[in-house]
């Protein structure tokens, strides 16, 4: 499965005056297209699932060619075999949910295995208004998996869902990425869904692709800094955890030779945890030995100062890790801030948010 | 209140024409929604036009047309006559045929507003999961159409039931042939038959007040 190109998407599709042009292969089982809202996410996936026709290119999937301009083909969608989860859900409203799983099923007397990972055994009678946001979720992957499809392809799955229940819904995913041997291609605009399922991530910007590899690698680089911003994240770390403290309700997480503390999460020691720190969370202080109630105090040399609006926006490295901060111009000015000065960085324990465990 | 065979007769033959012209009208008339609310094709909105227009007609005025079209030396009656010796006008068939074409504009309306009820992305959801056009129109998009359908059904034989104005015009006002309950209320009241005229106008309302009411069941919830 890691080698060789699965499936390759060199197309264009022109929507008023919006354009999506992409060229990429995708080579592991769980491909992630991350992007803002309006970046052409939905367009691509429904150039692939064939509900939407590209104007010009090609789609090829293993050796099968799905859709070419030139050769005059364009598969039909009930003949591409790609199960399609949608962010809505769209489970048939007349139709039970085990109707909604028989519906695409080539075999209908085993979708046994589907219903168990998914968990949805309880919920076979009901009618889709009587399902939560999450349960409606996992049927509609279920159903998505129980026409045994060649590709899952998933749009925000979880954007409708509350944090809570999206945590609640990434488990089922790793089961169904586990359980199926079918390559996934996951769009969403959240670092978080991205750095807990993909083996590989394209950053889609303004309808083109604009940086691709290994996730963390790919969302803790510089790169991905204008999507972070998007979703108002701009430092995106992942660090190891050090040591789990549950009666002092806190994690330690290494970084360098410093320690970042964040509230308690049960999580083996030696774990890489992503965590999301808001350039306007992080103080910058000229001593380390402040009386302050902040738990993270951590050194770090300033390395580029640029004018972002009316703010300043500072790049501070703490040893190898970057850290965006936000601060006035008056306080910059205040505190005489130069590159290359050795300065600490104040964050509260609670200003991290983990992106998932 | 004594009902006379006459009477009998004449709502018989309006039930009767009024089912028939439903049956006739009805798979075009959901072939013509499908075609105008789920396709974009040229011409479009003048096939919406041309479909509607009885709606704004005067009755009178589509009958006249048909009356044309179908009479002795219209364009295809005149073809059937000179043909086969086959009268079209003054019939029972023609009955019918003004029925169904005062009745489709409502009925494919209903048939419409049940369609633009259907999201085109459950459509297409039903696509992905393998389903032809045809599996998904009649899995997806007619049962959630369902309500609209009905709707229409009902309403545009309601209105077959009360039709006088085509109907009079190119199937005359023939007792036991073609004359419906609404021409023969027009009748009774042409003979001052007091009598005759109230049974069949309460019959006339209880028929229109339960189909109304069975539509109102059927569409609202």
């Amino acid at each position: 499965m890691e080698n060789g190109i699965r499936i390759h998407l060199n197309f264009r599709k022109r929507l008023g005056g919006f354009v999506l042009d992409v060229d990429c292969g995708l080579v592991k089982k769980v491909s992630a297209f991350l992007g803002a809202s309006g970046s052409g996410k939905s367009t691509l996936l429904n150039c692939i699932s064939g509900t939407v026709s590209p104007d010009a290119g090609e789609i090829v999937f293993g050796g099968e060619m799905l859709y070419s301009s030139a050769m005059g083909i364009n598969l039909p969608p009930e003949k591409r075999r790609f199960g399609y989860v949608f962010q809505e859900g769209y489970l048939f409203p007349h139709l039970t949910v085990a109707q909604n799983i028989r519906y695409g099923q080539p075999n209908p007397t085993d979708s046994t295995t589907v219903i168990d990972i998914l968990e949805i055994s309880g919920l076979l009678q009901r009618y889709p208004k009587q399902l939560s946001g999450g349960q409606r979720q996992r049927v509609a992957i279920a159903r998505a998996l129980a026409m045994e499809p060649r590709m899952l392809l998933m749009d925000e799955p979880l954007a409708s869902l509350d944090n809570t229940l999206k945590a609640r819904i990434i488990p089922y995913l790793h089961h169904v990425k586990d359980a199926f041997d079918i390559p996934i291609l996951y769009v969403t605009h959240a670092f978080s869904e991205v750095l807990a399922l993909a083996d590989e991530a394209f950053l889609l910007s303004d309808g083109k692709i604009t940086a691709t590899g290994e996730p963390h690698h790919l969302l803790t680089a510089p790169s991905a800094m204008p999507i972070a911003q998007l979703t108002g994240v701009e430092n995106i770390l992942s660090l190891p955890v050090m040591l789990s403290d549950k009666a002092r309700g806190v994690t330690s997480l290494e970084i360098g030779s410093q320690q970042l503390v964040i509230p308690y999460t049960d999580a083996d020691i030696g774990t890489l945890l992503p965590v999301a720190i808001r350039a306007e969370d992080i103080i910058i202080s000229l001593a380390p030995d402040l009386p302050i109630s902040a738990r993270n105090i951590l050194r770090g040399t300033i390395q580029k100062m640029d004018i972002v609006g009316e703010r300043t926006l500072v790049s501070i490295h703490v040893e190898a890790h970057p850290l965006s901060v936000k601060i006035t111009p008056e306080a910059r000015a205040q505190l005489d801030l130069q590159v290359g000065l050795s300065v600490y960085c104040v964050i509260k324990a609670n200003a991290i948010n983990l992106l998932w465990r | 209140m004594r009902i006379t065979p006459a009477e009998v007769t004449a709502l018989i033959l309006s039930i009767k024409t009024a089912i028939l012209s439903l049956v006739v009208m009805f798979p075009p008339g959901l072939f013509v929604g499908w075609l105008l609310v789920k396709r974009a094709f040229p011409g479009k909105a003048f096939l919406n036009t041309l479909v509607m227009l009885p709606l704004v007609l005067p009755p009178v005025v589509s009958g006249y047309l048909l009356l044309v079209l179908l009479g002795r030396h219209g364009l295809v009656g005149g073809f059937l006559f000179d043909v086969f010796g086959i009268e079209l006008v003054f019939s029972e068939f023609a009955v019918v045929v003004a029925l169904s074409v005062i009745s489709f504009p409502l009925l494919v309306r209903g048939i419409m507003a049940g369609m633009e009820s259907v999201p085109p992305e459950l459509e297409n959801a039903a696509r992905t999961l393998g389903a032809s056009p045809v599996k998904v129109f009649w899995t997806i998009t007619f049962p959630l159409a369902l309500r609209g359908i009905i709707g229409g059904t009902i309403l545009g034989f309601s209105k077959s039931l009360g039709e006088f104005g085509a109907t009079i015009m190119v199937a005359g006002n023939i007792p036991g042939k073609t004359q419906t309950i609404a021409l023969a209320i027009f009748n009774a009241v042409q003979l001052a038959e007091d009598a005759t005229v109230y049974r069949l106008v309460f019959i006339s309302t209880v028929v229109a007040f339960v189909a109304l009411w069975l539509t109102e069941r059927f569409t609202l919830r």
